[in-house]
């Protein structure tokens, strides 16, 4: 048996226990307190907490909006796409996640990094696209990796898919990720960096309608951000589809048979003023806007003289030349300077303001009236009646005919063009106006400045005798099959007689239909009326003339402006070819291509 | 054997159950989201631990104190050969394998070592530097080996030995000056030397865990939304976001708390510290026949405390994250074990006071 001496005393025991109880009972409360701390005064931020750790957001892409042109063929549609996006904050080893993107993607790391810094101002949580249309090796290549690069995240995103490719670029546009500067805009409020937009054409212009509404799911996720449950699902809405005028069919077949030139073609149903074609070319391949485009290729059309990514139609500027002859006339017959029996004698030249200025049929025509002077676009005609005018004069005519402002057929950036007046030049370039400009501005050259499609509305205008055509592109905008809202054609009445036109047209039918300068265009049983254009480079009295027009880029533009039929016009067409050289062989027979086409 | 029944506190026995089963409840909780039967296992143990506990309690107290020392050197040969067959096969962890359940050996080692100082304390009026040189041996020899397993956190709970015993003995002041200079030096030296960069990553994110949310300091930040989002009320039983979706780490050892406070709220944590409260309170509070008796219970009681105040403050990052599970509560077959039957020399040194012999 073991028997202790006791060192403690009872008392001692005692002492100690009740010193001990004492501690645990303030140890006990301090405990409770510092629980009661988070438990109960800070419970609401720790629950905001527990609540952003599972719950998360994930938005999903909207499509964007159908484009169809009149017959119901769809030349926009969307394509499902994987992305490569990149989560900043969850970053481990930057220059790892460089070098890798590098490897996976071959953008260069400089570029990269460019990329990433766009995004400074962007919460570290949010997804910066980085890739667009990877490949299905390459999103499974990444996927294998997502342990080692968990800042990685592969999307599935609509891209934009053009299933005529080429054909209609400039109409349809292309998409872009949006700017800095875009972003600023109020119009770009709702959009985010890294967002794709209509850069140009109907893209562009239409892009509030194209716009889908983004789906959200709200889902439940776990610590390692595996989805676990879906609490709450919002489906993406569909943009808005987008119903053209334009006649597909014809698009194409223009887009073929003008393939080998530089210019724009425009057709117009002159029972709307909706617009069946627009070419341009050389044009592009919006496609290759929808991923990222390379360094190279952007460079090709960004310095390719023949400028594929400008809309001629709207955007480029060249002077009417001979065309502008029918304006002339219209303003001679309406001023009352010259009647259908006004008669000029033409000798190749005429000697004005101490000048010659010559006819483009050197030998001359002999004596024109109005209808002759049309048909065989003398020259001599009109300068004799342009020293009887003042350009102001001309340039109301003109500007009511619609050349020189915008004609807002619904597509973006749209050129003014200029048509010259004494005030405006006195302004603009500090000039006093010579008499000399406005014989040069009678047959379309000089200062004037037009669009193929102002010309196109022009001729419609006349082709309609006086009934100015609201061009436009866009038939109407639907949504889920119905429609949200149709164009309805309007019509501007131009105050002029109706008889003047019916003389400027039987001018126009003889052009064409009577061994004009426009034979070329004739289709039998279409009595098409029309005007060409050939607007010279140099002029005739350049000592090198005959040498340097052999030269492409000294060639004279082609025109020619018209319609058919002639008694109940349904369509104008304008043909415009940079540098075509004599508009009667090649401009016109294309419009009477085009013609029988539409005709058939 | 019935007066060892007729003795028994049974109230406060009913309380280590009770705090043994809500321990399960937990277990069984977190088990949904480990997707592992650990409160089967957990059930299973406490089922060895009530066995164990009946057993040791039969056995005289005389005994218990005389082979303590021998029990001592038999438990620290076992860790020196595991550590040596740890450093030969490489993987070897802490654990003895007796068929399908593990035993971790180090949990063990804290009876003999309460029994052995129990008996040097009852022994001397005063610590002196040779007292002081047996108590650094008996706890010295089994800290490094459990140090360098490693289980710092383990290791570092068997500190609390040395601290109760300078708090219950008088002891000279030269000890305590030459012990702060070796504490300050030899903090010094394994900061620099011995620590390994995890082990110091949660050193430092204990004083900023904020900055190291995403790294180090996620476990204490995780843990402290679990146990603030459970509110007064908590969130219900298998309803804590933060255990079912796998943001608590260690939930069902070291972090058994916050999943209690997550899921019962503020109501729950105090249910379970009342509980330990009592333990505490009836174990600290008692008649002893002899001093060492008096020694070991509080020796061995302290332990407990000392871990369970380090277990919960850890949770509510009060302190640095030890990798040390709450006693009786967390999963950990060798935890319960030793503890059952370190409470039943407890219970068996009560009964003593009322037994004649």
């Amino acid at each position: 048996m073991y028997i202790e001496k006791r060192i403690l005393s009872i008392k001692d025991t005692q002492r100690i226990s009740i010193f001990v109880s004492i501690v645990l009972l303030l140890l006990f409360i301090v405990l409770l307190f510092a629980f009661w701390n988070i438990q109960v005064l800070k419970c609401d931020y720790y629950k905001t907490l527990a609540i952003k750790n599972i719950y998360r957001e994930i938005e999903i892409k909207a499509q964007r909006g159908l484009i169809v042109d009149r017959k119901n063929n769809i030349i926009a549609e969307n394509r499902l796409n994987f992305s490569l996006f990149l989560i900043r904050k969850s970053i481990k080893d930057f220059e790892k996640t460089i070098k890798f993107i590098n490897l996976v993607t071959n953008i260069d790391k400089e570029k990269i990094l460019n990329r990433i810094n766009k995004y400074k101002g962007y919460p570290g949580s949010y997804s910066i696209p980085i890739k667009k249309n990877l490949s299905l090796d390459k999103v499974i290549y990444i996927k294998s990796r997502f342990d080692e690069f968990p800042e990685f995240k592969i999307a599935i995103e609509p891209t934009r898919l053009y299933p005529y490719k080429r054909i209609g670029s400039h109409i349809l546009g292309y998409m872009g990720e949006i700017t800095l500067k875009e972003l600023n805009r109020e119009k770009y409020r709702t959009y985010n960096l890294g967002e794709n937009i209509g850069k140009s054409g109907i893209e562009k212009q239409c892009e509030e309608y194209l716009r889908g509404i983004n789906g959200v799911q709200i889902v439940l996720k776990d610590n390692l951000g595996r989805i676990q449950k879906v609490l709450s699902e919002k489906n993406p809405k569909i943009g808005k589809k987008i119903v053209l005028t334009i006649d597909w069919d014809i698009q194409e077949y223009i887009e073929e048979i003008f393939k080998d030139y530089i210019g724009s073609i425009g057709v117009v149903d002159l029972g709307t003023g909706g617009i069946i074609a627009i070419v341009s070319k050389p044009n592009f391949n919006p496609e290759s806007f929808s991923g990222f485009l390379g360094i190279d290729e952007w460079n090709e059309l960004i310095n390719n003289p023949n400028k594929p990514l400008t809309n001629k139609f709207i955007q480029g500027l060249y002077s009417p030349g001979s065309v502008f002859k029918i304006v002339m006339a219209l303003v001679g017959l309406q001023e009352k300077l010259i009647n259908t029996s006004t008669v000029v004698n033409c000798y190749g030249s005429v000697k004005i303001y101490g000048r010659t200025f010559h006819c483009w049929n050197t030998s001359g025509h002999g004596p024109m009236d109005i209808y002759n002077a049309l048909k065989n676009s003398c020259n001599v005609f009109f300068y004799t009646l342009g020293k009887k005018l003042n350009i102001d004069i001309i340039a109301k005519y003109a500007r009511m005919l619609g050349l020189g402002s915008q004609t807002n057929i619904g597509l973006p950036n749209e050129k003014l063009g200029l048509i010259p007046t004494r005030s405006w030049k006195l302004e603009h370039l500090h000039q006093k106006w010579f008499p000399g400009e406005t014989i040069s501005v009678s047959i379309g050259g000089g200062l004037l400045n037009v669009t193929p499609a102002q010309v196109l509305l022009m001729i419609s205008t006349v082709a309609l005798r006086g009934n100015m055509p609201q061009l436009h592109i866009v038939k109407r905008i639907e949504e889920n099959g119905k429609i949200v809202s149709t164009f309805k054609p309007i019509f501007k009445h131009v105050p002029i007689k109706r008889k003047i036109f019916e003389i400027l047209i039987e001018g126009l039918f003889r052009a064409v239909n009577d061994e004009g300068t426009g034979r070329a265009a004739k289709v039998k049983g279409l009595d098409i009326c029309g005007k060409t254009g050939t607007q010279p480079i140099i002029s005739k009295e350049n000592p090198n003339y005959e040498r340097l027009t052999k030269i492409y880029r000294f060639k004279a533009h082609s025109w020619f402006a018209s319609f058919a039929p002639r008694n109940h016009p349904e369509i104008a067409v304008v043909v415009f070819v940079e540098h075509g050289g004599d508009a009667g062989a090649v401009a016109a027979p294309i419009a009477a291509k085009i013609y029988k086409k539409i005709f058939e | 054997m019935n007066d060892y029944l007729k003795y028994l506190d049974k109230f406060t026995f009913i309380v280590i159950i009770i705090i043994s089963l809500s321990g399960i409840l937990l277990i069984y909780s977190v088990s949904q989201s480990l997707e592992q039967s650990y409160y089967l296992k957990q059930l299973l143990w406490l089922s060895i631990s009530l066995i164990a506990f009946f057993i040791v309690l039969r056995i005289k107290t005389e005994f218990v104190f005389r082979s303590s020392l021998a029990l001592f050197v038999i438990l620290g040969i076992i860790l020196s050969i595991q550590l040596i067959a740890g450093q030969i096969v490489s993987g070897t962890k802490s654990w003895l394998k007796f068929g399908f359940v593990g035993v971790q050996v180090s949990e063990f080692i804290k009876i003999p070592i309460a029994l052995c100082i129990a008996n040097i304390l009852s022994k001397i009026r005063i610590i002196d530097w040779f007292t002081f040189c047996k108590l650094m041996f008996l706890l010295g020899i089994p800290f490094l080996l459990i140090a360098v397993q490693p289980d710092l956190g383990t290791a570092f709970i068997l500190t609390s030995f040395i601290i109760i015993s300078i708090l219950l003995k008088r002891i000279k002041l030269s000890i305590i000056f030459v012990s702060i200079m070796f504490v300050i030096i030899g903090s010094f030296l394994s900061w620099n030397y011995i620590l390994k960069p995890y082990q110091k990553n949660r050193i430092i994110s204990f004083f900023n865990p904020e900055k190291y949310s995403q790294s180090s300091g996620y476990q204490i930040i995780q843990s402290k939304i679990a146990i603030g989002s459970g509110g007064l009320n908590g969130k219900g039983y298998l309803k804590g976001s933060q255990s079912k979706y796998k943001f608590l780490p260690t939930r069902h050892t070291d972090f058994v708390v916050s999943v209690l406070g997550e899921e019962f709220g503020f109501i729950g944590v105090s249910f379970l510290f009342l509980l330990f409260f009592i333990l505490f309170y009836r174990q600290f509070n008692f008649k002893s026949k002899t001093d060492r008796e008096f020694y070991f219970v509080y020796l061995f009681n302290f332990f407990i405390l000392f871990q369970f105040l380090i277990n919960v403050s850890m949770s509510i990052g009060l302190f640095p994250i030890l990798g040390i599970p709450l006693p009786f509560v967390s999963y950990g077959g060798s935890s319960l074990l030793s503890f059952f039957i370190g409470e039943a020399i407890i219970f068996k040194i009560k009964i003593n006071n009322y037994l004649e012999i």
